[in-house]
C-alpha cells in the first residue's frame, strides 16, 4: 500500500557506504599530493570504516569497508603504488585495526539500536498497563452497583413499589451501558497490538467517519445538538475507521459527561498535510489543573469532581493512544469564549505512520 | 386471530437467547431456540421458521456454514449477530446472502426494527417490486427514475454522472439492505475492474454533495463503517 515510502534499507546502506568510501579515496588522493608520507592514509580509512559501521545496519558494510580500506591502502596509496605488497611492514596491523574498528563500532551501533527499541517497547507497555489498571479500577464501581441493585430486586419480598424497582433496574441498565462503552474502549486499545505492527488502515472519507460517530452519539444523547461541518474537498485519510470513530465518539461523550455541553460543533478541515478534526463544545471547559495531564491514563484517579462521574481521562487517553498510533497528534484547550475545544490531526499520507526507527 | 411470525434464535449463550425470546414473545412473535449448529439445521427443516437470528460464534459449527447451508435451498431471511471484533465476518455473511446484521451489544428496539424490515423484504419481492412496475424508487424527497436515468431531489434533477447514477440506482434497488463495498465495486465497475474502495468513497462523497443537505449527516444513503452503504428504507 505504501509505494512512495523510503528506499529499501539495503540499497540505502550500499549507497551510503559507497559515498563514504569515495570520500575517503578522494581525501587520500588529495593527501598524497601534498605529502610524501603515507601513514595518514591509514587513518583516513579508519575514520571511513568507523562512519560506515555507525550509519549502516548490521556488520556487513563495516567489514566490507575495512577490506576495501586494506586494499586501497596497500594497493593504491602506499609505495609501491598500484601493486600489492603483502610483505610491507605494518600491513597486518592496518588490516587488523580496520577490521577491529569495523566490528566494534558495528557492535556498539547494533546494541544502541536494540536498547532504543527496548526502551520504546517498555514505554508503550507501561502506557498500556496504566490504561488497563485505570480501566479495571473503574469497572468495579458499576459492577458493584449492578450486583447490588439486582439483588435488591431479586430478594424483595414485596416491600418495593413497582416504581422503586424500575428505578433500580434503570440504574442497572445505565451502568451496563457504561460498561459496554468501557469495553469498546478496551477493545480499541487491544486492536493496536504490539505497536511495531502497522494498523490495518484504509483510505476513508473523513466526513463518513464523523457522520457515523455523530449519528451514533445522537442516539445516545438526543438532547445534545451536534452541528457537523465538513469541507467541500473530499478528505481521504488513511485510518482504521473503527478506531477513529471511537476517538470522535469519546470526544463527543466527554463534552457531555464531563463538560455538561448542550451544543457541540464537530468539524473537519484540511490543515496542510493533515486532516484536522475539531470537537468544540459550550460546556464548562477543562479545569486548568487538569490540562497538562488530561490525556494521561491516571488523570481521573483523584475523581469525584462536581459531576462525580467515573472515568475522566480514560476515554481521552484512549483517544491519544489511537491518534498516536496513526502518526497524528491531539490537543485540548479552553477557547477564550468558553467551552472546551479538542483537536486531533491525522496525516493525509500514509508513510508518516508509526515509524519508530531512527 | 393473527398468525404470529416464527423466529428461530440460534445462539449458544443461554442468557442472551433468553432475553431475545422474552422480548420477541412480548412483541407478538413465536420463538424457537437452538444452542448449536446441528440442532439449528434440523429445526430449520422441521419447524420452517419465518426468520432466523444467527449468532456467528457457535461452539460446534461456524455460523457462516449454517448460512451457506440455508442459502443453498432457501431465501429465508437471516439476520446475523456479530461481535464487534469480527468485522470481516459481517462482510462475509452479507456477501454470503445474510439479509442484515446486528452488532452485539444491541438494543431491543434496534433488534425489533431489523426483524420487521427483514420479514417485510421477503414478503414484498426483494428486488423491489415497485421499481419493476413504475420504473421509479422514492424515499423522502428522493426519487430515482430508472427509465430516464434521473435522480430527483425535491423535484429537481441533481445531474449525477453515469457511475454516480449506477451507485444510487443499485442502492435504491436494494433499499434498506447493506451492500458491501466489494459487491458494489463488482456490480458497477465489473468483476475485473481495478476500482478500489477509494474510488467508491470519492464517488459517494460527490453523490452526497449533490443529494444530501449536509454530506456528513446523510438522510438517504447511510455509511456502515468497514462494511458498505445502505439506502434509506421507505418507512425509516
Amino acid at each position: 500500500m505504501r509505494k512512495n515510502g523510503r528506499m529499501p534499507r539495503a540499497l540505502r546502506d550500499a549507497l551510503l557506504t559507497a559515498a563514504v568510501l569515495a570520500a575517503a579515496v578522494g581525501l587520500s588522493a588529495l593527501l598524497g599530493r601534498f605529502t610524501e608520507e603515507d601513514t595518514s592514509v591509514g587513518f583516513v580509512f579508519v575514520l571511513a570504516v568507523a562512519f560506515v559501521s555507525r550509519w549502516t545496519e548490521g556488520y556487513f558494510w563495516g567489514i566490507f569497508s575495512s577490506f576495501f580500506g586494506v586494499v586501497c591502502v596497500n594497493y593504491v596509496f602506499t609505495y609501491p603504488y598500484w601493486e600489492f605488497n603483502f610483505t610491507m611492514t605494518g600491513y597486518p596491523l592496518t588490516f587488523v585495526t580496520l577490521l577491529a574498528v569495523a566490528l566494534m563500532v558495528s557492535a556498539m551501533t547494533t546494541q544502541i539500536k536494540r536498547q532504543e527499541r527496548l526502551r520504546l517497547e517498555t514505554e508503550r507497555e507501561a502506557m498500556r498497563a496504566d490504561l488497563l489498571r485505570a480501566m479495571s479500577h473503574d469497572i468495579r464501581t458499576p459492577l458493584t452497583s449492578i450486583v447490588g441493585n439486582t439483588a435488591a430486586v431479586l430478594e424483595d419480598k414485596g416491600a418495593l413499589s413497582t416504581e422503586q424497582k424500575r428505578a433500580l433496574l434503570r440504574d442497572v441498565n445505565e451502568d451496563a451501558q457504561w460498561l459496554i462503552r468501557m469495553v469498546e474502549n478496551i477493545l480499541s486499545i487491544t486492536r493496536i497490538r504490539g505497536g511495531e505492527e502497522r494498523l490495518a488502515t484504509d483510505y476513508e472519507a473523513a466526513e463518513e467517519i464523523v457522520g457515523v460517530a455523530a449519528g451514533k452519539f445522537s442516539k445516545r444523547f438526543p438532547q445534545v445538538a451536534v452541528s457537523l461541518e465538513v469541507p467541500d474537498e473530499v478528505l481521504l485519510v488513511p485510518m482504521d475507521a473503527t478506531l477513529i470513530r471511537q476517538v470522535v465518539m469519546n470526544l463527543l461523550e466527554n463534552a457531555v459527561i464531563h463538560g455538561g455541553a448542550q451544543h457541540i460543533r464537530l468539524r473537519v478541515e484540511r490543515d496542510g498535510e493533515n486532516a484536522c478534526f475539531i470537537v468544540r463544545d459550550d460546556g464548562r471547559g477543562i479545569a486548568r489543573e487538569k490540562l497538562p495531564t488530561l490525556f494521561d491514563a491516571d488523570a481521573g484517579t483523584p475523581r469525584g469532581g462536581a459531576d462525580g462521574k467515573k472515568n475522566m481521562g480514560i476515554g481521552l487517553s484512549v483517544c491519544r493512544t489511537i491518534v498516536k498510533a496513526h502518526g497524528g497528534s491531539i490537543t485540548a484547550e479552553n477557547p477564550p469564549d468558553g467551552g472546551a475545544c479538542f483537536r486531533f490531526y491525522l496525516p493525509l499520507k500514509e508513510e508518516k505512520q508509526l515509524e519508530t526507527e531512527g | 386471530m393473527k398468525l404470529k411470525d416464527k423466529v428461530l434464535i440460534i445462539e449458544d449463550e443461554q442468557s442472551i437467547s433468553n432475553f431475545i425470546s422474552t422480548i420477541l414473545n412480548a412483541n407478538d412473535y413465536d420463538t424457537l431456540t437452538a444452542a448449536g449448529g446441528e440442532e439449528a439445521l434440523s429445526m430449520i427443516t422441521s419447524h420452517c421458521p419465518d426468520i432466523i437470528i444467527l449468532d456467528l460464534g457457535l461452539p460446534d459449527m461456524d455460523g457462516l456454514d449454517i448460512l451457506r447451508e440455508v442459502r443453498s435451498w432457501s431465501n429465508l431471511p437471516v439476520i446475523v449477530v456479530s461481535a464487534r471484533t469480527h468485522e470481516h465476518d459481517k462482510v462475509a455473511a452479507l456477501d454470503m446472502g445474510a439479509d442484515d446484521y446486528i452488532e452485539k451489544p444491541f438494543g431491543t428496539s434496534e433488534l425489533l426494527a431489523r426483524i420487521r424490515t427483514a420479514i417485510r423484504h421477503t414478503r414484498t419481492p426483494l428486488t423491489n417490486g415497485g421499481i419493476a412496475q413504475s420504473g421509479k424508487f422514492s424515499v423522502g424527497g428522493l426519487t430515482i427514475d430508472y427509465d430516464k436515468h434521473h435522480v430527483l431531489v425535491d423535484g429537481t434533477d441533481v445531474h449525477l454522472t453515469l457511475n454516480e447514477f449506477k451507485i444510487v440506482a443499485l442502492l435504491g434497488k436494494y433499499a434498506g439492505k447493506v451492500l458491501t463495498y466489494d459487491y458494489m465495486i463488482r456490480e458497477i465497475w465489473g468483476p475485473k475492474a481495478k476500482a478500489d474502495n477509494q474510488i467508491l468513497r470519492v464517488n459517494m462523497a460527490n453523490i452526497r454533495r449533490k443529494i444530501e443537505k449536509n454530506p456528513a449527516a446523510p438522510e438517504y444513503i447511510f455509511t456502515e463503517i468497514g462494511v458498505g452503504y445502505r439506502m434509506r428504507d421507505e418507512d425509516e
